[in-house]
């Protein structure tokens, strides 16, 4: 325990990734046992959508 | 807890105040002076008639309804100053660590039988409970001013009014409406408050662009290594207005006494702990 709280107050950044990894992995864990966790931003563009072939697709993985 | 204790602490909150005077009272005063200049600016107009008629509906409109139901109209009237109010805070929370750090005030305060724990305290309760209390005095002086007012362009117009002193009675109990409101939205943002914390202690400068950055990282982090957005998610679940603006005193066990309140106490706090083990490390 000593050697563990020497360790985390070593130096500013160790402190700090520290407590930002608690945070952090406190809210992961609360987001997966009450189901919070859902997509808020959605990075894929709604106006740009790539129809590809299947044939082609199949064509391409038996290559 | 004893005395001394609490005078140490009670002198710790003069301590910020005094020092941030011009921020938590400064800035409320300026708005609230904005505020009346341009009510008189628009009823010293030649064309105000539409004032007192504006003043009459209003008065019909009030017109038998009771105190607590009238209240949240005026609520509307103090929302310049709540949303002033969370600008302040997060100046303040932002540069008052790292202040101490950068004028060395830090090693004076360290020398005095003051812990970092009682310092760290001092500055969350300033802006959970102190700073509202200044914003909601400005506001009744405000309130005091603005109802003088009404009754002078009510005799120069020659309006009668019925509901005039249901009116003054809703507008005290709408400071006291605004002021839990604002503590009650500083326990629910506690997250936040410990956030801007940890970086005034931790950075050596710029702390808002750490405070903004890491946050940002994080969840971009998140995003492209686990294709999961807790964080996002966290922050969006704790952005809501109306999870913790009060229009009603009944709403208060109900939003004071639940999971996402007890929750985000307590990951508040982690952050607050932190930034008081911070303050170990002095530049």
């Amino acid at each position: 325990m000593e050697t563990l709280k020497r360790l985390v107050l070593r130096n500013r950044y160790t402190l700090l990734l520290t407590v930002i990894l608690a945070y952090v992995g406190v809210i992961v864990i609360e987001g997966t046992l009450t189901g919070r966790e859902a997509r808020v931003f959605d990075l894929e563009n709604p106006y740009f959508d790539i129809n590809i072939d299947q044939e082609y697709l199949r064509s391409r993985a038996n290559r | 807890m004893n005395s001394f204790q609490i005078n140490v602490f009670y002198t710790l909150l003069k301590r910020e105040m005094w020092e941030h005077r011009l921020l938590f009272v400064g800035a409320p005063l300026v708005l609230a002076l904005l505020i009346l200049v341009a009510i008189l600016w628009i009823a010293l107009q030649p064309g105000a008639g539409f004032l007192a008629d504006a003043l009459r509906q209003a008065d019909l409109a009030f017109e038998g309804l009771p105190v607590l139901q009238l209240a949240p109209f005026l609520f509307w009237a103090g929302l310049p100053f709540i949303i002033l109010l969370y600008v302040c805070c997060i100046i303040y929370l932002l540069s008052t660590l790292y202040q101490d750090r950068k004028d060395s005030s830090i090693f004076f305060w360290q020398s005095m039988p003051v812990s970092n724990c009682t310092t760290v305290m001092s500055k969350v309760v300033t802006v959970c409970a102190v700073a509202p209390l200044a914003t909601v005095f400005v506001l009744f002086i405000l309130f005091c001013l603005a109802a003088m007012l009404i009754a002078v362009f009510g005799v120069a117009w020659d309006l009668e009014y019925v509901s005039y002193w249901r009116a003054v009675a809703a507008s005290l109990v709408t400071l006291m409406l605004i002021y839990l409101s604002a503590v009650m939205s500083s326990l629910w943002l506690l997250p936040t408050i410990g956030w801007f914390l940890l970086f005034s202690a931790f950075a050596r400068s710029v702390p808002l662009l750490w405070a903004i950055g890491a946050a940002v990282l994080i969840g971009f982090l998140e995003d492209m290594i686990f294709s999961t957005q807790y964080l996002g998610n966290w922050v969006q679940s704790r952005s809501n207005f109306n999870q913790y603006i009060l229009f009603e005193f009944q709403e208060i066990p109900a939003k004071v006494f639940n999971y996402d309140m007890m929750i985000g106490i307590a990951l508040g706090s982690l952050l607050i702990a932190g930034a008081t083990y911070m303050r170990r490390f002095i530049d």
